[in-house]
């Protein structure tokens, strides 16, 4: 039993991770339709840019903030500079121009930092020593990931439903037309978006060096794939979705690892065809996802 | 026939003319060799796939390369275990891949657009390890790599002169005419199939699914057949792949394969045939090019990404919508004329 | 008549003996009086770039051995070409060096299934392929079916033997858990281990797998802690070495690990530590064959100090902390010893056999006192390696030179 919930234990601490890439993720594709498929690479160089001024004597709390700040203002540029002028265009078009991006910024990134190892100093952003709970240990840096991920997406809920900027989002996102009508002045609205999800990016970034070290040009290469699934389980739509999403795929994995130990088949080495199996068994009952939106289309 | 379409026909018979010339001639620039051309040859039979199932049907397919590997690895495993001549297997490998696409086009017939995307990705992501699991060790007997080389059923036995026509190649030599000459064969098949029903069917599913019902075109029925399509034109990439390494090997189809096709197809432009040749080029010696300007760590990733970025701005309907601009107020000027 | 005869006899032993003079009697390529042209395959792009240094280190010892005039004349030109980690891409740039560009040899190629996959058309093609850098034993052990490919570190048989054998001395009741990649690194270190415990080998009660594409192994430590061993193998890359690590400690689970070579580097080992928080790093205990640059005991070492000058000269945008630059040169140093004894105009077939009689004992980049040595029947350049544990932040070498065969 202690088995089980140690498990689960760990599944919402890599799954609180998937969460925010996803939330990132699904943030972008709500405002401008387009999945990113540079969110990880991003998330990589602005933890990098944490690292840095970390190094260059900042203290942890100091950079943190300024950090997710940088990021904002990173995600705006990209969306001004390079997204807006394929706005329109076909979506795959557009995924084109974020592998495009994901590519250049990973090379920027082994270039500028190479590849050595590193780290942030110990105990940040969360202490990483454990509670003992029966049998279990509990590391306060996983409880931490999964309380700030948690908050996160509550802060958004909160945004997007109760706030006149969220309800312009929204609009922005759902009929640019009227909006613009109305006078919400919609490429800022987008620009916003991909600056809110690059924030978010970098979060998720901080977290993995600390969760899941080290501080690596490639680190957030693996998480990609299953921030996607995250999102595709969660309904692309959703940012409820993308974090109920990350921490499903994190436990689900964990577990079926672990008690596949009675079956023999060995399916800790097989993380990945076991999501894509998630993937798979979520949309042939709910195509558009847990929470998507299913646009009825009965032709 | 009008006008437009008498110069139409001259032109594509003429620009297939040159192509088949300057395929023919390329191996004597050093510059280009076999080895790399016959690999272009590879990218150009996947990309034109995908070009079918994304470009004219409108799913946005990641996993090219998962069915790449699908017909890549059934003829490593049909020419290492069970003796089958390597020329053989390359049909047999369309089917089989033509098989795999039908059966993901099956659940992608409920899925909507970015869904059908993230999902075949998921599918690249993971062929790697499906095909590393070792408890699919009774299909394949030699494990994960198989290895063709030296093998009597592979042409030259991978390495050897082979003798056509009179002619005696070298196995790279031969290996890249095999290549172009069956890319120059599926290309005329894409062409016919576009241009007649099926094509109209694709198009008009692509364009909108209710006027294509209310057609009467069978939109599951075509929209998997796509898939179907496409996934064969992997599986005889894939096919000829492997044989032109004589090796097979899981880590050899990574998602990023997958991805380097489909940046292909938008680079030539998706949905029209005449930018396949530019779109293989540019996946093909693009990164060459970044390794030669420079080889620092890290610094031919960002000058790839870069490049692609920077076409993708300048030319986002692709080489052939950017070809369609060009000859555009040409053709409406024969146009008005007549 | 008899000066006739002479002056015939004279002129065609002359005709004759021009061509044995200078010696490439079926003239292999890549070579002239001037420069011999070697050539490679490394990731330069992609996920395994990292890698690269391997190749990298070689080139500035070439350029540093070029400085000095070269060998017997000749200038040494590497060439390495990116395979972007994948071994088809792998066989077409080898291909490529071979047929195209005529290299004399294949030359510190990277990956086991890579240099797997060309082997069979370098041993048809009679192209020597020399150090190969992996540590599969195959490439030691198949000479008889591959006579022109040998690798050179110590392999991971022998290494997870030396482990074997040592848990089997100092603990033979533990029990052991593992954490492996599952390729064929991973497995081979499983296979050296046991081997190495021998009769001991039922000690092993637990085994936890992960790919190298995967993100973090939390839950596998998590498995492993569960059968409550109290010795732990990580046979791990370095990233998800740090992660076990760190782990192994939030779990409160203190088992006495052994991490293998490639994960051993200084700089791993101290972030693992985290500011010597962790005190699981304690105590661990790896091999070594070369010289940690990273290491205070050899900062005065002129090995290591050749090394640094090589690096700050030939190769400027390195990273001089990196050891797969180190393990690189120390590759090409021992080329240049094979080369320098292949005769004065050499050939494939000379310089192999100067590969295979190799008798090098002052390679400043490996540890005192080891030896190099090979022979038609023994393809295994590096087959020493002392055992070393980590105390107090650094490497404590103990016992000595041992052998580390499979």
């Amino acid at each position: 039993m202690a088995e089980f919930f140690q498990q689960v234990v760990a599944g919402l601490a890599s799954g609180s991770i998937y969460a925010l890439l996803a939330l990132a993720i699904v943030i972008i594709y709500r405002s401008t339709g387009v999945v990113n498929f540079a969110q990880g690479e991003m998330a990589t160089f602005t933890t990098f840019i944490a690292w840095t001024l970390v190094d260059h004597g900042l203290g942890y709390w100091v950079a943190f903030p300024l950090t997710l700040l940088i990021a904002f203002a990173g995600g705006i540029a990209l969306e001004r500079t390079i997204i807006r002028p394929v706005e329109g265009k076909p979506v795959v078009t557009v995924v084109i121009l974020t592998i495009g991006l994901f590519i250049m910024l990973g090379g920027l990134t082994n270039w500028i930092w190479k590849a050595e190892v590193r780290s942030f100093p110990p105990n940040r952003p969360f202490p990483t020593d454990a509670w003992e709970i029966g049998g279990v240990a509990i590391s306060k840096q996983d409880v931490g990931i999964l309380a700030v991920t948690l908050g996160l997406v509550g802060g958004l809920w909160a945004l997007f439903q109760l706030t006149k900027l969220g309800l312009a989002l929204r609009a922005a996102a759902v009929n640019p037309t009227a909006s613009r009508l109305v006078g919400i002045r919609v490429g800022w609205m987008l620009a916003f978006g991909w600056g809110l999800a690059a924030a978010i990016g970098a979060v998720a970034g901080l977290f993995t060096a600390a969760a899941s070290p080290p501080l690596e040009p490639n680190m957030m290469r693996p998480i990609l794939i299953y921030a996607f699934a995250a999102a595709v389980v969660g309904g692309l739509t959703s940012p409820v979705g993308a974090v109920v999403g990350g921490l499903a795929i994190g436990v689900t994995l964990n577990l079926v690892a672990t008690y596949d130990e009675h079956l023999h088949i060995e399916l800790d080495r097989v993380r990945l065809p076991i999501a894509l199996l998630l993937i798979l068994t979520v949309l042939l009952v709910r195509p558009a996802g847990l929470f998507g939106k299913t646009v009825l289309r009965r032709v | 026939m009008s006008r437009l379409a008498t110069v139409r026909a001259v032109v594509t018979a003429l620009a297939l003319a040159a192509a088949i010339v300057a395929i023919f001639l390329a191996p004597r620039w050093d510059q280009i060799g076999d080895i790399k051309g016959q690999n272009m040859g590879v990218y150009f039979i996947a990309i034109l796939g995908l070009n079918i199932v994304t470009g004219y049907t409108g799913q946005i397919s990641l996993a090219q390369g998962a069915f790449m590997a699908i017909g890549g690895y059934t003829t490593a495993i049909l020419v290492v275990d069970h003796g089958v001549r390597d020329l053989w297997t390359i049909p047999i490998a369309a089917l089989v891949a033509g098989v795999a696409g039908f059966l993901v086009g099956i659940p992608a017939l409920k899925l909507s657009g970015l869904y059908v995307a993230l999902a075949t990705f998921g599918l690249a992501v993971a062929m790697p390890d499906i095909l590393g699991w070792d408890k699919l060790d009774a299909v394949t007997k030699s494990g994960r790599e198989i290895q063709l080389f030296n093998s009597p059923d592979l042409i030259g036995k991978g390495f050897e002169d082979v003798t056509f026509l009179g002619q005696t190649l070298t196995f790279t030599r031969a290996m890249y005419y095999l290549t172009w000459a069956i890319a120059l064969v599926l290309l005329v098949v894409a062409w016919l199939v576009l241009r007649g029903g099926p094509g109209r069917a694709f198009r008009a599913v692509r364009d909108s699914e209710l006027a294509a019902t209310s057609s009467g075109v069978h939109i599951a029925g075509y929209k998997t057949f796509a898939f179907a399509l496409s996934a064969a034109y992997a599986g005889v990439a894939g096919s000829l792949l492997v044989m032109a390494v004589a090796f097979a090997d899981p880590n050899s189809f990574p998602a990023k394969l997958s991805l380097t096709i489909l940046v292909g197809a938008v680079v030539a432009g998706l949905g029209s045939l005449w930018g396949v040749l530019i779109g293989a080029a540019f996946v093909q010696f693009l990164p060459d090019a970044a390794v030669h300007i420079s080889k620092a760590q890290g610094v031919p990733d960002a000058v790839y990404g870069a490049a692609l970025i920077l076409i993708v701005l300048l030319l986002p309907t692709g080489f052939a919508g950017g070809l369609r601009r060009l000859f555009s107020p040409l053709t409406t000027r024969l146009y008005t004329r007549s | 008549m008899v000066r006739r005869f002479l002056l015939i006899a004279s002129a065609t032993l002359l005709a004759l003996g021009i061509p044995v003079a200078f010696g490439s009697s079926s003239a292999d390529p890549g070579i002239t009086p001037t420069s011999i042209h070697i050539g490679g395959t490394t990731p330069l792009t992609g996920s395994a770039q990292a890698f690269q240094s391997v190749a990298k280190g070689a080139e500035a010892y070439f350029k540093y051995q070029n400085s000095r005039g070269g060998v017997n004349g000749r200038k040494i030109n590497y060439e390495y070409l990116d395979d972007q980690y994948l071994p088809s891409e792998t066989v077409r740039q080898t291909r490529i060096l071979v047929q195209d560009k005529d290299v004399f040899a294949i030359f510190n190629s990277l990956g086991t299934e890579h240099n797997e996959a060309t082997r069979p058309y370098l041993n048809e093609m009679k192209v020597p392929q020399i150090f190969a850098a992996t540590g599969a034993t195959t490439f030691g052990r198949d000479h008889r079916q591959y006579p022109w490919t040998i690798a050179y570190q110590p392999t991971y048989i022998a290494e997870g033997a030396m482990y074997g054998n040592y848990i089997r001395r100092t603990s033979p009741t533990a029990k052991i858990a593992i954490l492996y990649q599952d390729d064929s690194y991973g497995a081979d270190l499983i296979k050296g281990l046991e081997r190495g415990l021998g009769p001991r080998k039922g000690n092993i009660v637990a085994k936890q797998g992960y790919k190298a594409t995967d993100d973090n192994v939390q839950s596998q430590v998590a498995r492993l802690r569960s059968s409550n061993a109290r010795i732990l193998m990580l046979f791990t890359t370095p990233k998800f070495t740090i992660q076990a690590y760190q782990y192994v400690n939030s779990l409160g689970w203190k088992p006495k690990i052994f991490v293998n070579a490639v994960s051993s580097a200084s700089n791993v080992m101290i972030l693992s530590s985290s500011r010597n928080q962790n005190k699981r790093v304690e105590g661990s205990i790896s091999i070594v064959f070369l010289k940690d640059p990273n290491d205070p005991k050899w900062a005065k070492d002129p090995g290591v100090l050749l090394y640094k000058r090589i690096m700050r000269r030939f190769a400027r945008g390195g990273n001089v902390k990196d050891v797969y630059n180190l393990y690189g040169m120390s590759a090409a140093f021992t080329f240049v010893d094979a080369l320098k004894r292949a005769g004065k105009n050499p050939t494939r077939q000379s310089l192999m056999n100067s590969v295979l009689r190799l008798n090098e004992r002052n390679n400043p980049f490996l540890l005192p006192r080891m030896q190099i040595r090979t022979s038609a029947t023994d393809h295994y350049p590096i087959d020493q390696a002392r055992l070393q544990r980590w105390q107090k932040g650094r490497w404590i070498s103990f016992g000595g030179l041992l052998k580390a065969r499979s």
